[in-house]
């Protein structure tokens, strides 16, 4: 065998300011040249560690580490490391030195004295190599996730490395940018042979590996092929891994006698569950031809969210103006969990800021006066808004109370923290929105608040934020919101960045607020799982405008018309789609469970019948 | 609150002047305002006015953007301008006022002083307006390239700007977020006293701080281990390069002090003064 081109020999590591606790234990390792390697592992159990230790950003208490034969504890040859083994971080907008794209490309071959003609060329092939050569010119502020991401990893090559280290590169993305990210670099180990190390934990990106190495509490826990590893479930559990949503569905039905091995393509899961069906004679529940409207009829119920002919255009009287919004209407009923879909630049944010007024309706701004009309000239329409009580249009609305009620987190809400005190960050909103609270008022909520979400409130009362984990940071953010007990809770990706169990918990948190304290929950993603998983009705919007209003049901029975639309459809909605073209339908409203509970009723009905 | 912020003014349109090297427009800059500072009379200062407008002219941007900024310091102009009116001496008495004397000279002297700083501010606006900030900063670099033999850390300043460039447009984003973030959650920025709105800006200040340092300590790692290291070894991607424009308007320039230090000098003997005291 020839000599593998990373290699870890019982490398021991601590960081200086961690009192001793020990991240990498003993951690040895070989990698081979073109090997696609996944190291997998929840926050904390030391892949990232690992990652930097290979190029020498970090350096080992013990041990050896070899990359391409060069020792790399010396010093003199920390240089060459970084030359041969490149690495993209989790975070695109901190990877970028220049604010043009071919500026920051060129970065990396600058600095090891690339002649500019073949910088040139090396620019050229990168960013083909990621897929990104029409934005040679562009800012990376002006692109998506997974586009600038796809920038850093062009930075990285352009330095012509063998191998690619991605740690965590893909966390901070929404599904789309991971799957443009996944595939670029899958590509680059085919095609160009790149020796590459991902780091992650989302499971289902270690399919791709050729190996996947697990990581506990600083050792090497597993070992093996993807396969190997999923079909060990119970184990990865107790690391605190979550298995891909597909590998629970197959391992569900195979609990109730399917014939089902271990799949880990949405298309061979709906095959098998085909021939099941076929095998047992079964006939598969048909299904009901229902009316997927695109909107659904509005119902005379309790409203918490009435839009009405909204539109809104920012810097509007600048050259660089954009239309937000055009004549959105949307009406949430209370009691809802809603579920707002659309990518990054769709015009979601736009909207929920309205609910809030963090956006006021221009008919509420302080200096508004009406246009005068002509004689014979009908007033404009102007946009309206009401939010439970509140009427956004009214100058005289009490938006301080309208802010108490409809309380909003949004995306990474635990880089708002700032007080000294966890105790104090909380507070913070309840003395703002009522101010002559006696102490004990403010305690006894502030406790309910940190309780409800799931701590120790004397615990962390007096903690600094900034002294705990990434996953209490976001519960005491959302502390910090709930604590005026808003009858609506809007949140702008709430599971953003946190590994598969923190999402798991963060949804869970939020079906307990939306039983006990808050009427209606709306939360706006682009992971269409989490929607169908968990939501009762949705919208989707596009450029814009609302494309769908409806049921999960209705709107995923819609799924190309989504993915058109650059959305993807959910896991379940795809296997279904692949089923109905095999002949078998299954009625389900595509979250998970759901179906995995239709699936086992028409095969266990069907056994029965047979 | 921060909404309307766009860093740089930079205009987009495909004009001569946007794509001179920005060396030439530096240069051009400098020359132009040691110009308006020999200027000594109404004609050669004319001469200079007559250039500014062919420029933005040229530069096909909007009289009003280059406007904006004259108006961003107009309270700086006239309060020189009214110090210049009741300080300065002169023979011409126009207006007695108790111990108040307002001369002719003054008057002339304040009128020219107020030309010469709206063009100051003028031309300088025409470089931003036809420069991105990245090209700006090539520009500058470029140039102070051979102060690097007195060990000045040229390079690093580039850098230092380019990052900066880099963060700005991230750091208003997040700095709106957070203000947004910390006003659902009832914080006040628009009322109460001074004190009351010092104490309103922590909360956007600190995690604004933190979040600058994170974003500092990640890009630095990125640097490292893309090789970063300010040794001499480092290649340019980007060269600046001098076209036949840039020739030309060197020559433009060139004609401008050769034009200036004419009518300085025989101003007055080319156009017989209409009125006694143009001269300043």
């Amino acid at each position: 065998m020839q000599n593998p081109i990373i290699s870890f020999k019982n490398v021991k590591f601590s960081y200086p300011t961690s009192d001793g606790a020990v991240a990498l234990n003993g951690v040895s390792f070989d990698v081979q040249k073109g090997e696609f390697v996944a190291i997998l592992g929840h926050n904390g159990s030391g892949k990232s560690t690992l990652a930097r230790l290979i190029n020498g950003l970090l350096c080992a208490d013990e041990g050896e580490i070899t990359v391409l034969g060069l020792d790399v504890l010396k010093e003199e040859n920390i240089a060459e490391v970084r030359k041969h083994a490149g690495i993209v971080f989790q975070n695109p907008d901190n990877q970028m030195v220049a604010s043009i794209v071919e500026d920051d490309v060129a970065f990396g071959p600058e600095n090891i004295g690339v002649e500019p003609e073949e910088i040139g060329k090396r620019i050229e092939w990168a960013l083909s190599a990621v897929g990104m050569q029409k934005y040679r010119n562009s800012t990376p502020t002006r692109l998506s996730g997974g586009q600038k991401q796809r920038i850093a990893i062009a930075g990285v090559l352009a330095i012509k490395p063998q191998i690619l280290i991605l740690d965590e590169s893909t966390a901070m993305l929404d599904p789309k940018g991971r799957a443009e990210v996944i595939s670029v670099v899958k590509k680059l180990n085919e095609e160009e042979g790149m020796t590459v190390i991902l780091i992650t934990h989302f499971m289902e990106e270690a399919l791709l590996a050729d190996r996947a190495i697990v990581m506990n509490k600083g050792e090497i826990a597993m070992q093996g092929s993807p396969e190997y590893i999923f079909s060990h479930g119970e184990i990865l559990e107790t690391f605190n891994l979550c298995l891909p949503k597909i590998s629970e569905i197959s391992n569900d039905l195979q609990k109730v006698g399917m014939q089902i091995s271990t799949v880990l393509h949405p298309e061979e899961l709906a095959l098998q569950i085909a021939n099941n069906f076929k095998g047992s004679n079964a006939v598969a529940q048909t299904k009901k031809e229902e009316n997927a409207q695109k909107i659904a009829p509005l119902e005379n119920s309790n409203l918490s969210v009435n839009i009405q002919g909204l539109n809104y255009t920012y810097s509007s009287k600048s050259p660089f103006a954009t239309k937000a919004l055009n004549e959105v209407n949307l009406q949430i009923k209370e009691g809802d969990f809603f579920g707002i879909i659309g990518h990054t630049g769709s015009g979601k944010s736009t909207l929920v800021q309205h609910l809030n007024a963090l956006i006021k309706l221009p008919q509420a701004e302080k200096g508004y006066k009406p246009k005068k009309l002509k004689k014979g000239e009908t007033p404009p329409t102007m946009s309206q808004i009401t939010v439970d009580e509140f009427n956004l249009g009214d100058k005289k609305c009490d938006f301080k109370r309208l802010r108490a009620t409809v309380g909003m987190v949004f995306q990474y809400p635990e880089y708002q923290l700032f007080a000294e005190t966890v105790f104090d960050d909380v507070a913070f909103g309840l003395k703002n929105f009522i101010s002559n609270l006696s102490k004990e008022e403010v305690e006894s909520a502030v406790k309910e608040s940190l309780e409800m979400v799931g701590l120790n409130y004397e615990d962390v009362k007096d903690k600094s934020p900034f002294d705990l984990s990434g996953g209490q940071k976001r519960r005491v953010a959302i502390a910090g919101v709930i604590v005026t007990k808003p009858k609506i809770l809007i949140l702008d990706e709430p599971a953003a960045g946190l590994d598969p169990l923190g999402k798991r918990e963060i949804m869970a948190l939020l079906h307990k607020l939306h039983q006990s304290w808050c009427k209606t929950v709306i939360i706006v993603s682009h992971d269409m799982d989490e929607i169908a998983d968990n939501c009762t009705a949705c919208a989707v919007i596009s450029s814009g405008e609302i494309k769908y209003c409806n049921t999960p049901k209705s709107v995923f029975a819609n799924g190309d018309d989504l993915i058109s639309l650059g959305l993807d459809s959910p896991l379940c909605a795809k296997i279904c789609k692949i089923l109905k073209e095999n002949g078998v339908e299954i009625d389900c409203d595509y979250s998970s469970k759901d179906f995995t509970k239709k699936v086992i009723n028409a095969y266990c009905g069907g056994d029965n019948n047979a | 609150m921060l909404k309307d912020v766009t860093f740089g003014q930079y205009y987009p349109t495909q004009s001569f002047i946007h794509k001179l090297d920005p060396r030439t427009k530096l240069l051009a800059l400098i020359t132009y305002i040691v110009m308006l500072f020999v200027a000594n009379n109404y004609y050669s200062l004319l001469l200079c006015g007559v250039l500014l407008i062919a420029f933005i002219a040229a530069a096909k941007v909007p009289f009003k953007s280059v406007m904006r900024s004259v108006k961003g310091i107009l309270f700086l102009l006239i309060f020189t301008a009214i110090l210049n009116l009741f300080f300065h001496g002169g023979k011409t008495v126009l207006v007695e006022w108790g111990i108040i004397k307002i001369y002719l000279e003054g008057v002339t002297f304040t009128i020219f002083l107020m030309f010469r700083l709206f063009f100051l501010v003028m031309s300088s606006t025409i470089l931003t307006l036809t420069t991105t900030p990245v090209n700006l900063t090539d520009g500058i670099e470029t140039l102070l390239k051979p102060l690097t033999y007195i060990k000045f850390p040229v390079h690093e300043l580039a850098l230092v700007m380019s990052i900066a460039l880099r963060f700005i447009p991230t750091l208003i984003d997040e700095t709106n977020r957070i203000i947004s973030a910390q006003k659902a959650r009832g914080a006040d920025f628009e009322n109460g006293n001074l004190f009351k709105r010092v104490k309103a800006v922590i909360p956007i200040l600190i995690p604004l701080l933190i979040s600058a340092f994170r974003r500092a300590e990640e890009l630095g790692d990125a640097m490292d281990a893309r090789c970063y290291s300010s040794s001499k070894t480092r290649t340019k991607y980007k060269q600046l390069k001098f076209s036949v424009s840039d020739l030309i308007s060197a020559l433009i320039f060139l004609a401008l002090i050769a034009g200036v230090i004419l009518l300085n000098i025989y101003g007055e003997a080319i156009f017989p003064a209409i009125y006694p005291f143009i001269k300043v």
